[in-house]
Parts: structure tokens; sequence; C-alpha cells
């Protein structure tokens, strides 16, 4: 990571939204480029971006999903940025195996590997682009860099707290979380990411969020999958996994769960209500994205990290 | 040529055609295969086991054993969410997720798929897709709860959706989507 990514600087970083983040995780989109404003970090939206295909896609076939996630690539370069973040744990898997592909200098493993990068150069040059420079995209998900930078986190905190005092608030919601990570199953596998945490007991998270003075509860379904996509064809699979994750966060005594992935957090907050009325429930844990509750500790106001947008309203925390 | 003769010959393009997939496992896909002595760890993690016809480790076995034909029959693969709990636990590192994306990439293929809700949700998705270049949501649930016949599904979550403004009344175009359309029409 090249520390010249700043806001002043000419080096900005990529960004990719990917679909989710203009809808059902618009709070997750407004919320985290806020926290990029506060951190000085400089991004750019990448022009004309599209579905990177996502499970649909790679289901029916691995060259369609890396074709549409390399085009994001491929226009990012375009704007001379090779470096990507990207928010979506769907799609930060999709756009970073497919940076493996066509990155000049990957190694790839033998022959049907090799067969992948050629269809994808040859999809690309029929879309219309040159793919003929050296290419050597980096994707980063929201925790790694976020975990990159948690020291500048750190330091802000420390500002608002040195100086003036964070909003009233803010203050009492801060005081009254307890908190659990779930880091759901899609970041830390080995396929999918560089492993910059342990697949099964991961911190990232909790030291993120330490820098910025919360203090996480232990957890023990924090990489336990939620049942993902699967909510939109066998809605009872997902509610059953989603709701040992919510029990599993009550016995850990958390008043809230905070996450970091559009899917995880529609299984857990949207469908809330449907695990209560199937399981007879009295669930009432609201689902925060990491990037909500940042922009909370270091001085944003509620409403401007979109926390009333949550199905779960977080006010009972206050009034507790 | 008589019918039977023809059953029989199609009967043998689809033997060489499952046997390929197995080869290929083999030497590409994850020549580590031949480690697993089913200790079932796999099973164990998987969140959806309970619900699959064959068993992460019965798969592997499956494929040891070169019947990647009951597997395409099974509802297994379709229905595996890719979170890769089972090849992260393996003792034996083998790939167990990787494996049956290959297979299921192959079942595509030869549009052979068994579970109809999965088909039809990612046809009706990558339509949208080559059409707009992004994914709509509200198209999706909407479109899937007319081809299925329950309109109600999910009323509850979309009257939610729209109280809280979190979507777009309008799809997003892409600018410059005829490539992309050119691309999904080709693998769909």
């Amino acid at each position: 990571m090249q520390d010249t990514i700043n806001k002043n600087g000419l080096n900005k970083i990529a960004y990719y939204p990917g679909c989710s983040l203009n809808s059902t995780a618009i709070d997750f989109n407004i919320s985290l480029k806020k926290l990029l404003d506060i951190l000085d970090i400089g991004y750019i939206e990448i022009d004309d971006w599209n579905c990177c295909g996502t499970t649909p896609a790679q289901n029916v076939s691995s060259e369609l999903v890396y074709t549409l996630s390399a085009r994001n690539l491929i226009l990012a370069k375009k704007m001379g940025i090779q470096e990507i973040l990207c928010p979506c744990v769907s799609c930060y898997n999709k756009l970073y195996k497919a940076a493996y592909y066509i990155n000049t200098a990957s190694k790839l493993k033998n022959k049907k590997e090799e067969q992948m990068r050629d269809t994808i150069i040859a999809n690309l040059k029929d879309m219309g682009f040159n793919v003929e420079e050296e290419l050597n995209f980096k994707v980063y998900s929201v925790i790694e860099f976020l975990y990159l930078k948690k020291k500048i986190i750190g330091e802000k905190y420390n500002e608002i707290n040195a100086g003036r005092e964070n909003l009233p608030a803010n203050r009492v919601l801060l005081e009254k979380l307890k908190p659990v990570c779930y880091y759901g199953c899609a970041l830390l596998r080995p396929d999918s990411a560089l492993r910059f945490d342990d697949f099964e007991k991961p911190t990232s998270m909790e030291e993120i969020l330490e820098e910025a003075g919360i203090v996480c509860k232990n957890f023990q379904f924090k990489t336990e999958c939620c049942g993902a996509i699967l909510s939109l064809t066998h809605k009872n699979a997902v509610l059953k996994l989603s709701n040992m994750i919510l029990d599993s966060a009550l016995e850990s005594d958390a008043n809230c769960l905070v996450v970091f992935c559009p899917l995880c957090q529609q299984n857990l907050d949207l469908r809330q209500d449907q695990i209560n009325k199937l399981y007879k429930k009295n669930y009432h844990l609201p689902v925060f994205y990491i990037t909500q509750l940042l922009g909370i500790a270091l001085g944003l106001t509620p409403r401007s990290v979109m926390l009333d947008r949550l199905f779960v309203s977080p006010e009972f925390i206050k009034n507790d | 040529m008589n019918t039977g003769l023809k059953q029989k010959k199609a009967g043998a393009k689809m033997d060489e055609f499952y046997s390929s997939i197995q080869r290929d496992i083999l030497k590409y896909i994850d020549p580590g295969i031949i480690n697993c002595y089913q200790c079932g760890k796999c099973t164990a993690g998987c969140p959806l086991s309970d619900i699959f016809e064959y068993k992460p480790n019965q798969i592997m076995m499956l494929v040891q054993a070169g019947r990647i034909e009951s597997i395409i029959n099974s509802n297994s693969i379709f229905l595996c969410l890719s979170c890769e709990i089972c090849s992260s636990r393996c003792p034996q590192d083998v790939h167990i997720a990787k494996i049956m994306q290959y297979i299921r990439n192959e079942a595509w293929k030869v549009d052979k798929i068994k579970v109809a809700s999965i088909k039809r949700f990612y046809k009706l998705f990558l339509k949208e897709v080559g059409i707009t270049g992004r994914s709509y949501e509200p198209g999706l649930i909407a479109g899937l709860n007319l081809i299925s016949g329950k309109l109600l599904n999910d009323m509850d979550i979309a009257v939610k959706i729209l109280g809280k403004r979190k979507i777009n009344l309008i799809p997003e175009f892409v600018k410059d989507r005829k490539g992309i359309s050119r691309i999904v029409k080709k693998y769909l």
C-alpha cells in the first residue's frame, strides 16, 4: 500500500461500490465515504462500473464472472489507478480473483488457469478494451484497508477526545454498546483473500474498533455462514443459520452486531422479524456496519452515517 | 439411424463428458483429492449438509470413484454457498469447494441443473445484468415471485425496504453496456 494515497496527494484509490451499495446497503456506502473523508483518504468512483456478476455468474460460469469483474479493473486502469477498494465482500472476492488471473506478474498454476486468463483477455478485447499494457491490480476489502489505516483511526480518535468532546448523543450510544464482530464466511477463506487474518478466530475488526475506543465481546459464531444469497430461493435455510448467529450473540451478552458485508447485514437485520416469528424469539439486536460505528466514534452524527436506515433501531441501546 | 442407436450414441457422449470432468479434477482442479481419507470434517462444518442429498465427504468419494453423474443429479452442488469452510478445515488440504464449483460450472454447460428455483433465479439475474449492466433487486424479487407464483413471498420485507427508502425505483444503466450484453448472452 502506498502511503501517498491521501486527499491532497495525487494518488487516490479507485472505489468500486457494487450494486448493493447503491440500494439496500446505501448506509454502508455513505458511511464509508464519510469515514474516508475524515481519515483524509482520497478515493474516486470507477466510472461506468458494472455488476461483478456475483454468485449467479460464478456458479453458471467462472469465465463469465471474472470477465464481468475484470471489466471494472480495466476501467480503473483507464483512470490511471490500479489499487481498488471494494466494500462488498462478494464483489471483493470476484474482483480479487479476476486480478489474480489477469495481472501480468501472476504465476498461474496450470493449463486450465492459463486458458481462463486467455478467455478473460479475449472477452475484454471483444468488449473493446485495450489490455496490452502491464497489469498490476491490487484489490482491497474494507477490513483489510481499515486495518492498514488503523493508526490513523487511533490518531483521529485521540484528537477528538483531546480537543472537543464527541457529540453527547454519540457518547451515550458508545458507552452503552456491547458489540460482537461478525465477519461472515467469505472474506477469510483460503481461495478468497490473502489470509491477512486467522480464518477461524479473526481479530482484525476488534483491533480496528479498539483504536476508536470500542471494546467488543468475544463471539463463537464469528465466521459461520449466514446463508447469503440463498435467502431468495431457500429462505428457511437462511433463517435457520441466521438464527444461530443471533442466538450466539445473545449468549455472548452482546446488545448489537458489527458487520461489513451487505448480504450478512440484510439477512441479520432486515430478516430479524422473520426469524423472530419462525423461531418464536424476541431478538432486538441492531446490526451496524463497522463504518457507521467508526464514524460515530470519530464525531459524525448518527443521521449522517444513516443509523436511521437500519431496520432494527439502535435507539433502545441509548435508553437501556 | 434407429432411435435406439441414437440414444446409445448420446449416452456414450454423456459418459465421455462425465469422465472428462473427473479427469480434469484429478489433473488440474485439485490433484490432491486422492488424499481424502473420509474424516468428515468438511461435512461437520458445512452449514447446509443437512439439506444436501450428498454430503461434501460423500461427494469427494463419488469423484474418486468416477461417479460424476450421481453428483450432478443431486441437489448438493447447486445449493452450495461457496463459504469454503470445508476447504479451510480439510486436514489433507483438499479444495472441496473448488471441486464442487468446477462440477457446477460443467453442469451448467449441458443445462443439467437439478434445483429448478436456483436455475430460474440465476437466469433472471443474469438477464437483468445483460440488459442494464447492473443488478436490480426490485425487478429480481418481483420477477421471481411472478415465475414461482408466490406473489406475496417476502412482501413484509419489500414493505420494509420501501419504508426505509433503501431501493431505487428506477434501475441504473451502465452507459457502455453493449459489450456486457454480448458476453452475458455468450454464457447463458
